[in-house]
């Protein structure tokens, strides 16, 4: 047996060495930050007192009466981590926007900053939180009794209390964060994650390869019911408790403390969503094992949730029942400290906060009364509430098992999930909503759960439990509605969650959401979009800075709250002097203010000094009926601009078309001047000759005639093309298309041409297509097509023995003339210019033709619906390709 | 840098993969799907019934690893930073 004396030395050794720690921790984090203290692993780990002296003690325990059962507990937290992005990291982000200080300060701030809904979550949390610290406190005095004999558990249970709260009132409250965060704390918590985890595992593999040999040894002739526990292991209880742990680690107001508040950075999430199911998974890897070794070594009848510790014992293993015992003890003062702390937050923010502004608004003010109001409500409340925890333990009897202790309290705090989850996923929640589902479901849970768990000596006596008030056993407190048969934990989670959730989605649709509770609800819904967390641009007021000040000394204390006001005179761009109380100034001072006193407190303390006045509803929705307004208009002249840019755009292209065609105009004219005036010029002198000379023989006469009567034929013609020109251009010439075969129309221009060809010493060779040649066009203009190319190849042909072939080709679609000649060709970059009117081919110089002929042919082909082109063939010669529609 | 059609990509890939592991492990850690391991026999002296739950488990701690980094390139946390060290 150890000795009473080295336990306590030991004990107190341990103590003391975690208060070093703290110290030094909290001292050099004011010097500067500590490195290691920002990393995940500390994070995780102090996320890991989760696993309380519940899960040290009462996890075999659970193992040895129900077999794997226990495993549930750390699944559902599993679950919850391993989707981390989706729940926590809002939460995180929320926390870090808002200044949360803990979960009623999350839901109070989350509708409205209602200090009602802050004050009934603060109630919920401290009843919830008493079984679960009576739980811890059984535990340490249990264990103390094992180690140290047949001490007596009121006693022991009374000092462990004080010298926790003792603990937990010198390092939890000895200032108060901005954040509300205790950088030492957490370090303490982190050296006790891993001695606890450390001891379990020691205590694991000696029981496994020390007392058993090895796993084989240990499960060998085990019973089935031992592993899988009596009746249906993945039944209804499976899923309630699997649900009751994942609603666990996000609502139980320490775990809210270590995720939330005290997260630094939310990227630490991304490793503890691995490293905290680790943790889980290591803490638990010898809970079976130690739970069938200890059925098996130990007496009948030793209680089952200290095997952990009695099997060392029992075995001679002293050094390992120490740590074994400094292992349940870290569990256990971890939890307490954290959670006392949190709780005792949430009560001096949200309970004694309101009272004393009451009171104090008829004192003089005192710079940092509110701050020393704050610390020394909170001690008190820490001591109150491991006060209450001890009392429960008394009353309680300290008879049962610590699983079932633990599970009231998750069902307890499982009340807040519908209202958490729905406040920052949906934004229709409502205050009322909230509160009445608040309302609803920790009744059911004290009635159901909480107030049975006494066993008829608090409040329901044995005959109620057994009957139901007044002998209705509709009522029955387990049975409600006559429900008998179902496991008093499912029974309680269902009526309670389940009437919770409902109420709450039932009257937040028919309740009607204040202004600041839409604005909010707006913020956290879609905290990732909105930049702060102040909807600053939506409150008015006014403030003299001078209060202000003093408000922030009294909440702050004078050093912080001098540094901060510096800090703003100095952002406002002020050398000295207090900053100006704008509507910016008053939201920052809020928030900073939030994070000493919670929103709600601080939402009313700056209400009262600033006389700040939310916007009335009407007033919100002509604001953003104008805003809507407003965006409407300028879309509207967006889209209006953007079409006038389209119309500017398209005038500009009309104008610069007009442009070139004036130009083209313009040289037109001036080139059918320049035909027109070379015969005219040739016509007036041979006429003057004729008419002032008299001495001119006859036959002078009858030649000079002769080139009048030629020139103006010349200058008919010309003017014939250039009517022709212009009624095709502009569309006004009717060419009245007919189906007609098209080597009719070659055949009848090579017939016409042939006089010329002929004396030109011209070859014309065609070679008409076999199959199907009709086309649709006017017989006449395609021979005037076909005549004035051929009659350019023949003039423009330069070849030694001339020769022009005919081919004709087509396809579905269009059928095709080819016009080749062995003549000079032409260059690809002469193309443009071949069709321009009164251009000549460069080769000849011959004053026969005006140079219309080919942009009337190709005029005149396009008015056929076809074209006329000139092509190139592989080796580079170009030739004539007149492109015909087929007939329809 | 990826510019923000790539992060939009990969963000939804990840948040996919991070649901499916999520689905996946409450599908096979409750009932009916974790009744299939209720086998009254043992692989390596291990009960089958506590070698699926710890596989299962072990299973998750693996994706979570596995997913930690690209949810932490691709979720929006960097900005998220506390100011720390905030004196008293």
């Amino acid at each position: 047996m150890l000795s009473i004396n080295i336990l306590l030395v030991v004990c107190l050794g341990y103590v003391a060495l975690l208060f070093a720690i703290a110290f030094v921790v909290d001292y050099r984090t004011r010097q500067k930050p500590i490195s290691w203290l920002h990393s995940p692993v500390v994070y995780t780990l102090s996320i890991s007192i989760y696993c309380t002296s519940w899960t040290f003690y009462g996890a075999v325990g659970s193992a040895a009466r129900n077999g794997l059962e226990f495993i549930t507990i750390y699944l559902g937290p599993t679950l919850v981590f391993v989707g981390w992005w989706w729940l926590l990291r809002k939460l995180v982000r929320i926390g870090r926007a808002h200044r949360i200080t803990s979960i009623a300060d999350l839901i109070s701030s989350r509708y409205g900053k209602s200090p009602t809904l802050a004050v009934l979550v603060t109630i919920i949390a401290v009843i919830a939180t008493t079984p679960y610290i009576a739980l811890q406190l059984q535990s340490v005095t249990r264990s103390y009794q094992v180690i140290a004999g047949e001490a007596d558990g009121t006693t022991a249970a009374f000092w462990i209390a004080a010298g926790m709260a003792l603990f937990t009132i010198l390092f939890g409250t000895r200032n108060l964060d901005a954040n509300e965060r205790h950088h030492g704390v957490v370090a303490a918590i982190a050296l006790e994650a891993i001695v606890k985890l450390v001891a379990l595992i020691a205590v694991g593999i000696f029981v496994t390869y020390g007392v058993a040999g090895g796993f084989r040894d240990v499960f060998a002739n085990v019973s089935p019911e031992a592993i899988r526990g009596v009746g249906d292991i993945f039944g209804p209880r499976w899923v309630t408790l699997t649900f009751l742990s994942a609603a666990a680690i996000i609502c139980l107001p320490r775990q809210f403390q270590v995720t939330v508040v005290e997260n630094i950075e939310e990227r630490h999430l991304s490793t503890a969503s691995w490293l905290f199911p680790l943790y889980m998974f290591g803490m638990t890897l010898f809970i079976m094992p130690i739970a069938i070794i200890g059925l098996k070594v130990m007496p009948e009848g030793a209680n089952p949730d200290l095997f952990v510790l009695s099997l060392p014992l029992a075995e001679g293993r002293q050094d390992l029942a120490l740590l074994a015992f400094l292992g349940g003890f870290s569990s256990a003062t971890s939890m307490v400290i954290v959670a006392a702390i949190a709780v005792s937050t949430m009560v001096s923010n949200h309970v004694v906060m309101p009272i004393a502004l009451r009171l104090m608004a008829y004192r003089n003010a005192v710079s940092g009364d509110v701050r020393n109001l704050l610390l020394i409500s909170r001690r008190i409340s820490i001591a109150a509430i491991l006060g209450l925890g001890f009392l429960y333990f008394e009353i309680n009897g300290g008879s049962d098992a610590l699983a079932a202790i633990g599970l009231i309290a998750f069902v307890g705090v499982a009340q807040f999930l519908p209202s958490l989850i729905g406040g920052i996923f949906w934004r229709g929640a409502t205050r009322t909503g909230a509160i009445s589902g608040l309302l609803v479901g920790s009744a059911l849970w004290a009635y159901t759960l909480f107030l049975p768990s006494f066993g008829g000596d608090f409040i329901l006596s044995v005959s109620v439990l057994n009957e139901g008030p007044w002998g209705i056993e509709f009522l029955r407190p387990q049975a409600l509605l006559g429900h008998t048969g179902l496991d008093p934990l499912v029974h309680a989670v269902v009526w309670s969650v389940g009437l919770n959730t409902l109420t709450f989605l039932v009257v937040s649709c028919l309740s009607v959401a204040g202004v600041l509770e839409r604005l909010q609800g707006a913020l956290f819904v879609d905290v990732y979009r909105s930049a702060g967390g102040a909807p600053s641009s939506f409150v008015t007021g006014m403030a003299d800075s001078e209060d202000l000040f003093v408000l922030a000394q009294r909440i702050l204390g004078d050093m912080p709250a001098r540094r901060l006001f510096d800090e703003l005179a100095h952002s406002q761009g002020l050398g000295s002097g207090l900053p100006h109380a704008t509507d910016t100034l008053i939201a920052r001072l809020e928030r900073e203010f939030a994070g000493s006193i919670g929103a709600a407190s601080a939402h009313a303390m700056v209400t009262r000094i600033a006389g700040r006045q939310t916007v009335g509803m009407t007033e919100l929705i002509d604001i953003a009926d104008e805003t809507q307004q407003l965006i409407e208009t300028s879309r509207q002249l967006e889209d209006k601009s953007a079409e006038l840019e389209l119309a500017a755009e398209q005038l500009r292209d009309v104008n610069r078309r007009l442009r070139a065609l004036d130009t083209q105009k313009d040289e037109f004219l001036s080139q059918v001047s320049h035909e027109l005036r070379t015969p005219m010029t040739s016509v007036r002198s041979f006429a003057e000759i004729l008419m002032n000379e008299d001495g001119i023989s006859d036959a002078e006469r009858e030649k000079f005639v002769s080139i009048i009567h030629d020139e103006t034929i010349r200058l008919t013609r010309l003017l014939d093309e250039i009517l022709d020109m212009s009624r095709l251009e502009a569309g006004t010439m009717d060419l009245k298309l007919a189906p007609m075969r098209a080597s009719d129309a070659v055949v009848a221009a090579i017939d016409t041409m042939s006089g010329i060809t002929r004396t030109a010493g011209v070859t014309v060779d065609f070679q008409p297509h076999p199959g199907d040649d009709r086309i649709s066009a006017n017989a006449d203009r395609v021979r005037q097509v076909l005549i004035n190319i051929l009659s350019n190849a023949v003039k423009y042909n330069t070849a030694d023995r001339p020769r022009i072939d005919l081919r004709t080709h087509g396809d579905k679609e269009a059928f095709y003339i080819d016009v080749i000649d062995n003549g000079g060709g032409v260059t690809r970059d002469d193309v443009d210019m071949f069709f321009e009117k009164f251009s000549r081919g460069g080769a000849a110089d011959n004053r026969d033709g005006a140079g219309l002929g080919l942009p009337i042919s190709r005029a005149i082909m396009r008015a056929m619906n076809g074209d006329l082109t000139v092509e190139f063939a592989p080796d580079n010669t170009s030739f004539f390709r007149l492109r015909f529609e087929r007939e329809s | 840098m990826k510019n923000n059609a790539d992060l939009q990509l990969s963000r939804r890939k990840v948040r996919g993969r991070s649901i499916a592991l999520l689905l996946t492990g409450v599908a096979f850690l409750m009932p009916p799907i974790a009744g299939i391991s209720l086998i009254d026999s043992d692989i390596g002296g291990m009960p089958v019934p506590m070698l699926y739950l710890f596989a299962i488990w072990a299973f998750l701690i693996v994706g979570a690893v596995a997913l930690a980094r690209p949810l932490r390139e691709t979720e929006d946390t960097r900005s998220a930073t506390r100011p720390t060290g905030a004196p008293d």
